[in-house]
Formats: structure tokens, C-alpha cells, sequence
């Protein structure tokens, strides 16, 4: 991964320099690095080394932290899925041979499925949302109109109530449609229900182009699709990928909806995962260990590649308000 | 660009718009007023066939349910506790991460993932740690000699467990918050405070804190609504139990709903939710706009 490499990008460089008596010994996040050597009083030799080493113990000390803390979790997830199953409750072997064998068998024990509808529904149902809320950001962040702020509101409202509101009426509907445990039902909903966040998140990335490109074209006469196929669409990228993954990821999350609308036939990854907390399956840790572990895969995926439009576009869908 | 240099083109953006609107409308504005609507009436899908008005009697079942108001003192005393380790746990990250660490970027991303990854993961990965045949937890403190209960079948302990995965969960969004926040703290006042020789503790308590004090909020205001409803990890780590000592509002709803099949009250629940909800945004908006001011120079 390029991932340390594109760090400076991630969160804004600082450009003041650093205050004196803080000597830049160690190899530090991007910003720094450019600083003028001349612009740093050079302190005394040795008050400089107990700095640094202090700096250094310092930092050291918050990263184990940092990683004691992330880590464990995953860690543990991973080992469940790989310990033989006769030693999988004795807690004392730390160090074993890793058996492969439940990756292996995963189609074989039918958990392929979920896995699969959750990658078509929730790519599909992304991908809907981006038509629909890419054509209204376009109008939205271009277009100055009366009733905007209203119809603005009016899609956003959706985002700042919690969907446990409006799942008995979508059940009634779907069962009503027929459509109750099939993948449409669930790419229907994954549409619906990231209109808003995709919205605000292509909002805030549109605003970032220039509106007199836009204009400019349009005086010169250029049709409408021309505008936005040539210069609002190319210039909308990174946003449309900020919002097609975070769209992505959430549907790939969700769970009472799935629950609620599927039961066998169109079940995604984390209702599977419910179908281990009750009845026969309760005791196969191993397997919901590894249903867990390829549930978090494509997610560690995204945030390991796209780290910074992630960022961006999460502090975005945070702050939507 | 204005709305009259477009001439004939504006049927075009009235064609952009419109199918998200509608789209947004038939499945979460409609549905969320239907509820509202279906709270007025009777409505068990096992007994009636459809909707019965019955003269408002969800709302009065409401004030006596004593179920319900079990479940609203566990969302909010769950909301509270998990919200302050967030956000303690959230700025020590973001505090430190501010120092700019070897890797910083690295370690931000990896300190995020479990805000990104599923709930029902998150829930799985902590129930099977505290599960007392599987789970490293009660090992470590049975090899230690110290007396414990089966974590999750006891109540007490149960939301202890419950209030662990939240936090690691939800923590890293509130660094992540507090963290841009602090990157935009202006550095010059600093290194004034420094060079007349505040210490590190003067310097954060005196310097820093006020100037994300605002983030602080928001990202709190954030945290206590979602945890409030929380859902996902309730269903896989303890299913509302041992009795209904985790059973959180939102799961008291999913089984009003989908295991009584009272879909009528359900909805009536919902509405003061909504209602409730609705008063927090209210207050939380107005204060969110002075607090993001103060929080971006």
C-alpha cells in the first residue's frame, strides 16, 4: 500500500514552523520535513538529545497504546478463524499450526451466498445512489433557485432520523410489492437510504470546483449534458469516489433492514453473522470467526487505498448535521 | 449560474433533481409519516386486518408501560456512559496524534477501521472475547485468580460489555473530529504560552481546550443520539439480555414490532422517539453552528 507515502495530503500540513526547543530529530508527518533549517535555533547538544529521547519515549509509548487498543479485537477474530477446531477453547495454546481449512470450506457451508448478495446489493445500490444524488448535487451546488434550500432540506431530513423510524411502513410496502427477501427489495432500499449522505458529501466536493468554468460554458453556448458530461462530471470525480465507497461501505454494514426484509434466499453478510447467535449454530465459533473476518476484508480494503477521500468524506457525513 | 441565463436548459436540471426527490420522499419521507399515522391506531398483524382507529389508546399504554420506560433509562444511561469514554478515549487519540507521531497517517487509519467496519462485527468480535468458553477476557482474569461473573448472562456486566464495543467502535470518530479540529488551532498563541514557559498540561488546559471545546460538543451531541438508538450490537452480543437488562429502546421497538407484531403501539413509541429526537437536533443545531465558528478560525 502507498499508504505512508501520501501521508502530508491526508490532513492539513501545518506551515508555521515548529516551536524552538523542539528539534526535529525524528523522521516526522510530511509538513515538517519542508521546514527552512535556518528558520530552527539549534539548542545546546545535550538538551537537544533529552528532548528528542523524551519525544521519542513519548511517542512510542502512544502508538503501543494506540495499537493496544485498535488492535486485540481483530487480532482475535483472526485467530479464532485459523485455530484447529479440537484446541479452538483451550485458551493456553497461544502458538499453533493454522489451519486454512474454514476459508477453504467457506462456499462448501453455504456462507458464499450472503457474502455475495451483500457485494451485488450493496455495489448496485450504491451505484443508484450515485445517479440520483450525483444529477441533484450537480443542480444543487450550480444552480441558484427559489425553492432550493427547501428541497435541499427536504433530502437531507432523511439522514437525521435513525431508520429504526421507518421500518415497519417499508416492511408493509415491500411485503405488499412481493418483494420481501429477494436482492431488488434490498438494492431498492440501499438506494434510498444514501441519497442524503451521498448528497452532502458530493456537495461538499463540488463546491470545490469552480462555478465559472461552468458558467463560462454556458455562455458560450454549450448544452447542458455537454456541461456536465465534459467539465462538472471529470472535475466531480474524487467525489463521486468518496461517495460511491462511503455509500458502499454503509450498505455493506447495514443490518435491521437486511434483517428485517430477508429471511433465507437474499440474506446479506450481516444477517448471516446473526444466524450464529441463536439455535444449532451457536457453538461454531470458528466459522463466525471467519464470516467475520471476510465481512471486514473488503472494508479494510477501501480504507487502506482511500484513506484520505475517506477521511475527507467521513468528517463530511458526520458533520451533515 | 443563474436560474434565467439558462433559458430552455433548466428543464434539464429540473430533470436532475427530480427523480432524487421522489426517490427520497417514497422511501423515507412517506414511511416515516406513515408511522406516524400508524401510532394512532390499533394495528397486530396476527388479529386485525388492517389499521384500527382506536381513540389515541397507544399514547396513555405509553405513559404506563413500565417495559418502556426500563428501556429508555438503559438507552440513556448507556448513551451517557459510552459518550464520555468516547470522548475521552476520542481526544487522548486526537491529542496525540496532533503530535505528529512517526506514521501519523498510518496509525489514523488503522485507529479508524473499527468505526468502519460492520456493527454486527464489531458485536461479534467483542461477544466471542467476553464468552466464557472462547473469549481471551475471562481467561486472563481466571489465570489472575479474580472471581468474575459469566459476562454477558449477568446484567451489570452484560452493558459493561456492550459499553467496551461501543467505545471502541466510536471513539476513533470522535478523534477523528477532534483531530481536525485541533489541526486548525492556530499555532502562534503556542508558541507564545510555550516560550514564556507553560508546561504541557498549562498549555493543552489553557491553550488548546477552549479552541475545540465546540468540536468537543458536537461530536458528543453526535455520539449520545446514535447511542441512543444503538441496535446492531445489542442483537448479537446479548439479544436485549440476560431478562431485559440490555434491552435498549430500539430493541424494545423490534420486538414490539416483529416478535409481538403490535405494530401499531411500535409506531406510537417511535413518534415520541422522533419527537424527542427532533427537540435534541433542534437544540443541537442551534448550538452546532456557533460551536463549528468557534471551532474554524
Amino acid at each position: 500500500m502507498s499508504a505512508e507515502s501520501s501521508g502530508p495530503a491526508a490532513a492539513p500540513a501545518r506551515t508555521q514552523p515548529s516551536p524552538p526547543g523542539k528539534p526535529p530529530v525524528l523522521p516526522r508527518g510530511g509538513g515538517e520535513a519542508e521546514r527552512p533549517a535556518a528558520a530552527r535555533p539549534e539548542p545546546s547538544g545535550r538538551r537537544r538529545s533529552a528532548v528528542a529521547v523524551r519525544r521519542w519515549r513519548w511517542h512510542a509509548a502512544g502508538i503501543v497504546a494506540l495499537l493496544a487498543w485498535t488492535l486485540p479485537p481483530f487480532l482475535y477474530l483472526v485467530v479464532l478463524s485459523i485455530k484447529p477446531e479440537r484446541i479452538l477453547i483451550d485458551r493456553s495454546q497461544i502458538f499453533f499450526w493454522p489451519t486454512l481449512e474454514r476459508y477453504r470450506d467457506f462456499v462448501a457451508s453455504g456462507l458464499a451466498a450472503p457474502i455475495w448478495t451483500s457485494l451485488v446489493t450493496s455495489t448496485l445500490g450504491s451505484l443508484g445512489t450515485l445517479v440520483l444524488a450525483g444529477l441533484a448535487a450537480m443542480t444543487f451546488s450550480f444552480l441558484e433557485f427559489r425553492a432550493k434550500a427547501v428541497l435541499f432540506l427536504l433530502i437531507l431530513l432523511p439522514r437525521m432520523f435513525p431508520p429504526v423510524t421507518t421500518v415497519i411502513p417499508i416492511q408493509l410496502m415491500l411485503k405488499s410489492m412481493g418483494l420481501i427477501d429477494t436482492k431488488t427489495a434490498l438494492i431498492i432500499l440501499f438506494i434510498g437510504f444514501q441519497i442524503p449522505l451521498a448528497l452532502w458529501v458530493l456537495h461538499t466536493f463540488l463546491a470545490d470546483v469552480p462555478r465559472e468554468l461552468a458558467e463560462s460554458a454556458a455562455i458560450d453556448g454549450a448544452s447542458l449534458p455537454a456541461i456536465v458530461m465534459r467539465i462538472l462530471l471529470p472535475l466531480a470525480g474524487p467525489g463521486l469516489l468518496a461517495a460511491f465507497i462511503l455509500c458502499f461501505i454503509f450498505n455493506w454494514n447495514e443490518f435491521l433492514f437486511p434483517l428485517i426484509v430477508t429471511s433465507f434466499n437474499a440474506r446479506t453478510g450481516s444477517v448471516a453473522i446473526m444466524s450464529f447467535t441463536a439455535g444449532y449454530k451457536k457453538l461454531q465459533w470458528g466459522a463466525l470467526a471467519t464470516l467475520g473476518v471476510i465481512m471486514t476484508i473488503p472494508v479494510v480494503l477501501f480504507v487502506l487505498a482511500f484513506r484520505q477521500s475517506l477521511v475527507r468524506g467521513f468528517t463530511a457525513g458526520a458533520l451533515k448535521g | 449560474m443563474k436560474w434565467a441565463a439558462l433559458g430552455s436548459g433548466r428543464i434539464y436540471f429540473w430533470l436532475m433533481i427530480v427523480p432524487a426527490v421522489l426517490y427520497v420522499a417514497a422511501w423515507r419521507l412517506g414511511p416515516a409519516l406513515y408511522t406516524l399515522w400508524l401510532g394512532l391506531h390499533q394495528y397486530n398483524i396476527v388479529y386485525d386486518a388492517a389499521p384500527r382507529w382506536n381513540h389515541l389508546a397507544n399514547y396513555p399504554q405509553l405513559l404506563r408501560d413500565g417495559a418502556l420506560r426500563q428501556s429508555l433509562g438503559l438507552s440513556g444511561e448507556f448513551a451517557l456512559i459510552a459518550t464520555a469514554a468516547e470522548v475521552v478515549i476520542g481526544l487522548a487519540a486526537a491529542v496525540f496524534l496532533d503530535t505528529d507521531p512517526p506514521g501519523r497517517n498510518l496509525l489514523l487509519g488503522v485507529f479508524l477501521l473499527p468505526m468502519i467496519m460492520a456493527p454486527v462485527v464489531v458485536g461479534t468480535a467483542w461477544g466471542t472475547l467476553f464468552d466464557r468458553t472462547v473469549g481471551y477476557i475471562p481467561y486472563v482474569l481466571q489465570r489472575l485468580n479474580v472471581p468474575q461473573p459469566q459476562w454477558l448472562a449477568t446484567p451489570g456486566t452484560a452493558m459493561f460489555a456492550l459499553l467496551i464495543a461501543d467505545a471502541w467502535e466510536w471513539a476513533p470518530l470522535v478523534a477523528l473530529l477532534l483531530f481536525a479540529a485541533l489541526q486548525a488551532v492556530p499555532r502562534e498563541h503556542f508558541e507564545a504560552a510555550r516560550v514564556d514557559g507553560a508546561s504541557g498540561w498549562q498549555l493543552f488546559r489553557r491553550i488548546i481546550l477552549p479552541q475545540i471545546t465546540g468540536m468537543i460538543f458536537v461530536a458528543a451531541g453526535l455520539r449520545l443520539m446514535d447511542a441512543f438508538l444503538e441496535l446492531d450490537k445489542v442483537f448479537v452480543m446479548t439479544g436485549g439480555g440476560p431478562g431485559s437488562s440490555t434491552q435498549f429502546v430500539s430493541m424494545f421497538v423490534y420486538k414490539q414490532a416483529f416478535q409481538f407484531y403490535e405494530l401499531g403501539y411500535a409506531s406510537a413509541v417511535i413518534t415520541v422517539l422522533l419527537a424527542a429526537l427532533g427537540a435534541a437536533y433542534w437544540i443541537y443545531l442551534r448550538n452546532y453552528g456557533r460551536a463549528l465558528r468557534g471551532a474554524t478560525p
